[in-house]
Protein backbone atom coordinates (compact mmCIF):
# COMPACT_ATOMS: atom_id res chain seq x y z
CA UNK A 1 0.00 0.00 0.00
CA UNK A 2 1.91 3.32 -0.94
CA UNK A 3 1.50 6.70 0.49
CA UNK A 4 -1.55 7.89 -1.93
CA UNK A 5 -3.75 4.63 -1.03
CA UNK A 6 -2.99 5.06 2.78
CA UNK A 7 -3.96 8.82 2.45
CA UNK A 8 -7.38 8.22 0.11
CA UNK A 9 -8.21 5.06 2.76
CA UNK A 10 -7.34 7.74 5.90
CA UNK A 11 -9.23 10.26 3.90
CA UNK A 12 -11.85 8.00 3.52
CA UNK A 13 -12.63 6.86 7.20
CA UNK A 14 -12.43 10.60 8.10
CA UNK A 15 -15.55 11.36 6.15
CA UNK A 16 -17.45 8.24 7.21
CA UNK A 17 -17.23 9.74 10.90
CA UNK A 18 -18.25 13.26 9.33
CA UNK A 19 -21.45 11.75 8.02
CA UNK A 20 -21.95 9.26 10.84
CA UNK A 21 -24.44 10.41 12.40
CA UNK A 22 -25.53 13.17 9.86
CA UNK A 23 -26.65 10.17 7.92
CA UNK A 24 -29.24 8.65 10.02
CA UNK A 25 -30.63 11.96 11.19
CA UNK A 26 -33.80 11.14 9.08
CA UNK A 27 -34.60 7.66 10.38
CA UNK A 28 -33.64 8.18 13.97
CA UNK A 29 -35.41 10.78 15.77
CA UNK A 30 -33.42 11.04 19.30
CA UNK A 31 -35.09 11.50 22.78
CA UNK A 32 -35.29 14.97 24.06
CA UNK A 33 -32.83 14.22 27.04
CA UNK A 34 -30.00 12.85 24.00
CA UNK A 35 -31.14 16.23 22.11
CA UNK A 36 -30.62 18.22 25.07
CA UNK A 37 -26.99 16.13 25.63
CA UNK A 38 -26.29 16.78 22.01
CA UNK A 39 -26.49 20.93 22.99
CA UNK A 40 -23.35 20.41 25.43
CA UNK A 41 -21.04 18.88 23.30
CA UNK A 42 -20.33 22.64 21.66
CA UNK A 43 -19.63 24.40 25.06
CA UNK A 44 -17.56 20.72 26.72
CA UNK A 45 -15.70 21.11 23.10
CA UNK A 46 -14.49 24.32 23.40
CA UNK A 47 -13.67 24.16 26.53
CA UNK A 48 -11.75 21.23 26.12
CA UNK A 49 -9.81 22.55 22.91
CA UNK A 50 -8.78 25.39 24.56
CA UNK A 51 -7.66 24.24 27.64
CA UNK A 52 -5.60 22.09 25.40
CA UNK A 53 -4.17 24.68 23.47
CA UNK A 54 -3.63 27.08 26.56
CA UNK A 55 -1.55 24.26 28.43
CA UNK A 56 -0.09 23.70 25.53
CA UNK A 57 1.35 26.87 25.08
CA UNK A 58 2.36 26.65 28.40
CA UNK A 59 4.55 23.77 28.67
CA UNK A 60 6.65 25.15 25.76
CA UNK A 61 8.91 27.00 27.75
CA UNK A 62 9.91 26.86 31.06
CA UNK A 63 8.15 28.17 34.67
CA UNK A 64 9.05 31.55 33.40
CA UNK A 65 7.55 32.00 29.91
CA UNK A 66 4.46 29.50 31.30
CA UNK A 67 3.08 32.03 32.84
CA UNK A 68 2.48 34.45 29.39
CA UNK A 69 -0.10 32.29 28.25
CA UNK A 70 -1.45 31.51 31.56
CA UNK A 71 -1.86 35.40 32.17
CA UNK A 72 -3.37 36.21 28.53
CA UNK A 73 -6.11 33.22 29.19
CA UNK A 74 -6.66 35.12 32.19
CA UNK A 75 -6.84 38.47 30.95
CA UNK A 76 -8.89 37.13 28.07
CA UNK A 77 -11.45 35.64 30.31
CA UNK A 78 -12.12 38.96 32.27
CA UNK A 79 -11.99 40.83 29.47
CA UNK A 80 -15.21 39.05 27.82
CA UNK A 81 -16.51 38.53 31.30
CA UNK A 82 -16.44 42.59 31.75
CA UNK A 83 -17.66 43.31 28.17
CA UNK A 84 -19.55 40.75 26.85
CA UNK A 85 -17.75 40.42 23.52
CA UNK A 86 -16.43 37.58 22.40
CA UNK A 87 -14.08 39.66 20.59
CA UNK A 88 -12.43 41.56 23.82
CA UNK A 89 -10.60 38.30 24.22
CA UNK A 90 -8.74 38.17 21.43
CA UNK A 91 -8.25 41.79 21.47
CA UNK A 92 -7.20 42.06 25.13
CA UNK A 93 -5.48 38.38 25.11
CA UNK A 94 -3.35 38.67 22.26
CA UNK A 95 -0.96 41.87 23.40
CA UNK A 96 -1.17 40.27 26.93
CA UNK A 97 0.86 37.22 25.52
CA UNK A 98 2.97 39.18 23.30
CA UNK A 99 4.39 41.50 26.11
CA UNK A 100 4.69 38.85 28.57
CA UNK A 101 6.39 36.76 26.22
CA UNK A 102 8.79 40.06 25.30
CA UNK A 103 9.50 40.15 29.14
CA UNK A 104 10.13 36.50 30.42
CA UNK A 105 12.32 35.79 27.45
CA UNK A 106 14.57 38.89 27.62
CA UNK B 1 -37.79 30.49 1.83
CA UNK B 2 -34.96 33.53 2.47
CA UNK B 3 -34.37 35.98 -0.58
CA UNK B 4 -30.95 35.90 -2.05
CA UNK B 5 -30.07 39.12 -0.34
CA UNK B 6 -30.59 37.70 3.12
CA UNK B 7 -28.99 34.51 1.99
CA UNK B 8 -25.57 36.39 0.65
CA UNK B 9 -25.62 38.14 3.86
CA UNK B 10 -25.66 35.36 5.93
CA UNK B 11 -22.88 33.66 3.95
CA UNK B 12 -20.79 36.75 3.98
CA UNK B 13 -21.71 37.01 8.11
CA UNK B 14 -19.96 32.83 8.06
CA UNK B 15 -16.99 34.38 6.30
CA UNK B 16 -16.61 37.20 9.18
CA UNK B 17 -16.70 35.18 11.93
CA UNK B 18 -14.60 32.45 10.45
CA UNK B 19 -11.67 35.43 10.58
CA UNK B 20 -10.20 34.54 13.52
CA UNK B 21 -9.92 30.86 13.28
CA UNK B 22 -8.46 31.71 9.60
CA UNK B 23 -5.37 33.85 11.32
CA UNK B 24 -5.14 31.01 13.80
CA UNK B 25 -5.29 28.13 11.28
CA UNK B 26 -3.35 29.31 8.04
CA UNK B 27 0.46 29.09 9.88
CA UNK B 28 -0.29 25.56 11.09
CA UNK B 29 -1.17 25.41 7.31
CA UNK B 30 1.68 26.56 5.85
CA UNK B 31 3.61 23.93 8.28
CA UNK B 32 2.04 21.43 6.90
CA UNK B 33 2.82 22.34 3.80
CA UNK B 34 6.00 23.00 4.63
CA UNK B 35 6.61 19.57 6.63
CA UNK B 36 5.13 17.51 3.36
CA UNK B 37 7.55 19.17 1.36
CA UNK B 38 10.28 17.85 3.48
CA UNK B 39 9.05 14.54 4.04
CA UNK B 40 9.75 11.15 1.79
CA UNK B 41 6.45 11.24 -0.04
CA UNK B 42 5.19 12.88 -3.18
CA UNK B 43 4.50 16.74 -2.23
CA UNK B 44 1.03 16.33 -4.01
CA UNK B 45 0.57 13.62 -1.76
CA UNK B 46 0.77 16.05 1.53
CA UNK B 47 -1.17 18.79 -0.33
CA UNK B 48 -4.03 15.82 -0.51
CA UNK B 49 -4.34 15.42 2.89
CA UNK B 50 -5.74 18.13 2.99
CA UNK B 51 -8.76 17.69 0.92
CA UNK B 52 -8.85 14.21 1.81
CA UNK B 53 -8.11 14.18 5.57
CA UNK B 54 -8.84 17.91 6.00
CA UNK B 55 -8.09 17.78 10.21
CA UNK B 56 -4.77 19.06 10.83
CA UNK B 57 -3.80 16.70 13.50
CA UNK B 58 -4.58 13.54 11.38
CA UNK B 59 -2.79 15.19 8.76
CA UNK B 60 0.41 15.91 10.40
CA UNK B 61 0.15 11.94 11.78
CA UNK B 62 -0.55 11.06 8.23
CA UNK B 63 2.47 13.11 6.67
CA UNK B 64 5.12 12.22 9.53
CA UNK B 65 3.98 8.64 9.55
CA UNK B 66 3.83 7.99 6.44
CA UNK B 67 7.75 10.05 6.07
CA UNK B 68 8.89 7.21 9.19
CA UNK B 69 7.63 4.36 7.14
CA UNK B 70 4.78 2.81 9.64
CA UNK B 71 2.87 0.49 8.68
CA UNK B 72 0.15 1.57 6.57
CA UNK B 73 -3.23 0.11 8.36
CA UNK B 74 -1.36 1.78 11.47
CA UNK B 75 -1.90 5.03 9.79
CA UNK B 76 -5.37 4.61 9.08
CA UNK B 77 -6.14 3.54 12.15
CA UNK B 78 -4.06 6.57 14.47
CA UNK B 79 -5.96 9.16 11.60
CA UNK B 80 -9.48 7.44 12.45
CA UNK B 81 -8.86 7.50 15.75
CA UNK B 82 -7.65 11.17 16.23
CA UNK B 83 -10.50 12.21 13.94
CA UNK B 84 -12.98 10.09 16.64
CA UNK B 85 -14.41 13.87 17.83
CA UNK B 86 -15.92 14.06 14.20
CA UNK B 87 -18.82 11.48 15.53
CA UNK B 88 -19.26 13.66 18.44
CA UNK B 89 -19.65 16.79 16.16
CA UNK B 90 -21.50 14.56 13.94
CA UNK B 91 -24.05 14.00 16.28
CA UNK B 92 -24.78 17.50 17.13
CA UNK B 93 -25.11 19.14 13.90
CA UNK B 94 -27.41 15.81 13.15
CA UNK B 95 -30.71 17.54 14.54
CA UNK B 96 -29.97 20.98 12.86
CA UNK B 97 -29.15 18.98 9.38
CA UNK B 98 -32.30 17.13 9.85
CA UNK B 99 -34.68 17.13 6.48
CA UNK B 100 -31.93 18.44 4.32
CA UNK B 101 -31.29 17.22 0.96
CA UNK B 102 -28.66 14.63 0.56
CA UNK B 103 -26.54 16.76 -1.30
CA UNK B 104 -26.57 19.46 1.37
CA UNK B 105 -26.04 16.96 4.43
CA UNK B 106 -22.85 14.89 2.13
CA UNK B 107 -21.38 18.51 1.61
CA UNK B 108 -21.46 20.21 5.07
CA UNK B 109 -20.33 16.98 6.70
CA UNK B 110 -17.38 16.94 4.47
CA UNK B 111 -16.75 20.30 5.89
CA UNK B 112 -17.27 19.53 9.04
CA UNK B 113 -14.34 20.26 11.60
CA UNK B 114 -13.12 21.98 14.75
CA UNK B 115 -13.82 25.61 13.45
CA UNK B 116 -16.48 24.90 10.94
CA UNK B 117 -18.47 23.11 13.91
CA UNK B 118 -17.81 26.59 16.12
CA UNK B 119 -19.06 29.07 14.42
CA UNK B 120 -21.67 27.20 12.45
CA UNK B 121 -23.48 26.15 16.08
CA UNK B 122 -23.49 28.93 17.14
CA UNK B 123 -25.30 30.74 14.52
CA UNK B 124 -27.53 27.48 14.36
CA UNK B 125 -28.67 27.79 17.97
CA UNK B 126 -29.30 31.47 17.77
CA UNK B 127 -31.09 31.76 13.96
CA UNK B 128 -34.41 32.56 13.71
CA UNK B 129 -34.88 30.59 10.09
CA UNK B 130 -32.07 27.25 10.05
CA UNK B 131 -31.91 28.43 6.31
CA UNK B 132 -30.10 31.67 7.58
CA UNK B 133 -27.82 29.04 9.33
CA UNK B 134 -27.41 26.97 6.34
CA UNK B 135 -26.00 29.69 4.68
CA UNK B 136 -23.75 31.59 7.56
CA UNK B 137 -22.49 27.68 8.51
CA UNK B 138 -21.51 27.41 4.35
CA UNK B 139 -19.81 30.54 4.68
CA UNK B 140 -17.33 30.38 7.35
CA UNK B 141 -17.05 26.90 6.11
CA UNK B 142 -16.10 27.03 2.81
CA UNK B 143 -13.46 30.00 3.70
CA UNK B 144 -12.01 27.62 6.05
CA UNK B 145 -11.53 25.23 3.55
CA UNK B 146 -10.09 27.81 0.37
CA UNK B 147 -7.76 29.08 3.15
CA UNK B 148 -6.54 25.82 5.00
CA UNK B 149 -5.73 24.21 1.19
CA UNK B 150 -4.19 27.72 -0.22
CA UNK B 151 -2.01 27.70 2.89
CA UNK B 152 -0.74 23.80 2.47
CA UNK B 153 -0.16 24.65 -0.78
CA UNK B 154 2.30 27.69 -0.43
CA UNK B 155 3.67 25.76 2.30
CA UNK B 156 4.63 22.70 -0.09
CA UNK B 157 5.27 25.26 -3.32
CA UNK B 158 7.53 28.19 -1.08
CA UNK B 159 7.61 26.99 2.50
CA UNK B 160 6.89 30.17 3.67
CA UNK B 161 6.63 30.97 7.31
CA UNK B 162 4.87 33.31 9.58
CA UNK B 163 7.08 35.21 12.44
CA UNK B 164 6.80 32.83 15.15
CA UNK B 165 6.82 36.01 17.50
CA UNK B 166 3.18 36.66 16.89
CA UNK B 167 1.63 33.45 17.93
CA UNK B 168 -1.04 33.77 15.30
CA UNK B 169 -1.77 30.01 16.80
CA UNK B 170 -3.28 31.41 20.41
CA UNK B 171 -5.33 33.48 18.53
CA UNK B 172 -7.71 29.97 18.43
CA UNK B 173 -8.07 29.50 22.44
CA UNK B 174 -8.38 33.37 22.70
CA UNK B 175 -11.11 32.86 20.21
CA UNK B 176 -12.67 30.10 21.94
CA UNK B 177 -12.44 31.60 25.70
CA UNK B 178 -14.78 34.47 24.05
CA UNK B 179 -17.44 31.37 22.67
CA UNK B 180 -17.19 29.87 26.10
CA UNK B 181 -17.47 32.64 29.25
CA UNK B 182 -20.52 34.39 27.90
CA UNK B 183 -22.37 31.27 27.63
CA UNK B 184 -21.41 29.60 31.24
CA UNK B 185 -23.79 32.02 32.67
CA UNK B 186 -26.22 28.71 32.74
CA UNK B 187 -25.37 26.78 35.68
CA UNK B 188 -25.66 23.48 33.32
CA UNK B 189 -23.21 25.02 30.46
CA UNK B 190 -20.97 26.34 33.25
CA UNK B 191 -20.62 22.70 34.98
CA UNK B 192 -20.12 20.79 31.87
CA UNK B 193 -17.28 23.44 30.30
CA UNK B 194 -15.28 23.32 33.74
CA UNK B 195 -15.42 19.72 33.70
CA UNK B 196 -14.39 19.26 30.30
CA UNK B 197 -11.84 21.93 30.94
CA UNK B 198 -10.39 19.73 33.56
CA UNK B 199 -10.46 16.64 32.17
CA UNK B 200 -8.74 17.97 28.99
CA UNK B 201 -5.79 19.30 31.54
CA UNK B 202 -5.79 16.27 33.50
CA UNK B 203 -5.43 14.03 29.85
CA UNK B 204 -2.96 16.28 28.28
CA UNK B 205 -0.61 13.37 27.74
CA UNK B 206 -2.83 11.06 25.99
CA UNK B 207 -1.77 10.42 22.66
CA UNK B 208 -4.13 10.97 19.40
CA UNK B 209 -6.43 13.98 20.78
CA UNK B 210 -8.13 11.26 22.59
CA UNK B 211 -8.07 13.86 26.22
CA UNK B 212 -10.39 15.45 23.75
CA UNK B 213 -12.50 13.22 23.46
CA UNK B 214 -12.83 12.04 27.20
CA UNK B 215 -12.85 15.70 27.81
CA UNK B 216 -16.13 16.17 25.83
CA UNK B 217 -17.70 13.16 27.23
CA UNK B 218 -16.91 14.09 30.25
CA UNK B 219 -18.41 17.78 30.23
CA UNK B 220 -21.59 16.42 28.54
CA UNK B 221 -22.01 13.62 31.42
CA UNK B 222 -22.10 16.35 34.26
CA UNK B 223 -23.38 18.57 32.44
CA UNK B 224 -26.70 16.30 31.73
CA UNK B 225 -26.54 15.13 35.17
CA UNK B 226 -26.77 19.23 36.60
CA UNK B 227 -29.93 19.31 34.54
CA UNK B 228 -31.24 15.93 35.66
CA UNK B 229 -30.58 17.22 39.25
CA UNK B 230 -32.07 20.80 38.87
CA UNK B 231 -35.18 19.86 36.54
CA UNK B 232 -38.24 20.33 39.01
CA UNK B 233 -39.83 17.35 39.77
CA UNK B 234 -42.41 15.57 37.80
CA UNK B 235 -45.99 15.95 39.00
CA UNK B 236 -46.26 11.95 38.16
CA UNK B 237 -43.25 11.86 41.40
CA UNK B 238 -44.91 13.79 43.57
CA UNK B 239 -49.09 13.93 43.42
Amino acid sequence: MNAWAVIVAAGLGSYLLRVSMIGAADRFRPPARLDDAAGLVAPSAFAALAVSDIAGAALDGGALQASAPLTAAAVAVLAVARTGSAYAGMLAGLPTLWILTALTSA
Amino acid sequence: MISYTAYRREFGAGMRAMTPWLVGVAPFGLVIGVSAAQADIPALAGWLTGPLIYAGSAQVATIEMLDAGVAPLTVIVTVLVINVRLILYSAAMAAYWRGTPLWWRLLAGYLLIDPSFVVGIDRYAHAPDRRRAHAHYLGGAVVLWVTWLTAIAVGVTAGARVPAWLHLEFLIPLYLIGQIVPKSRQAVVRRAVLVAGAVALLCLGAPMHLGVVAAIVAGVAAGSLTRANSAPPSQDAHP
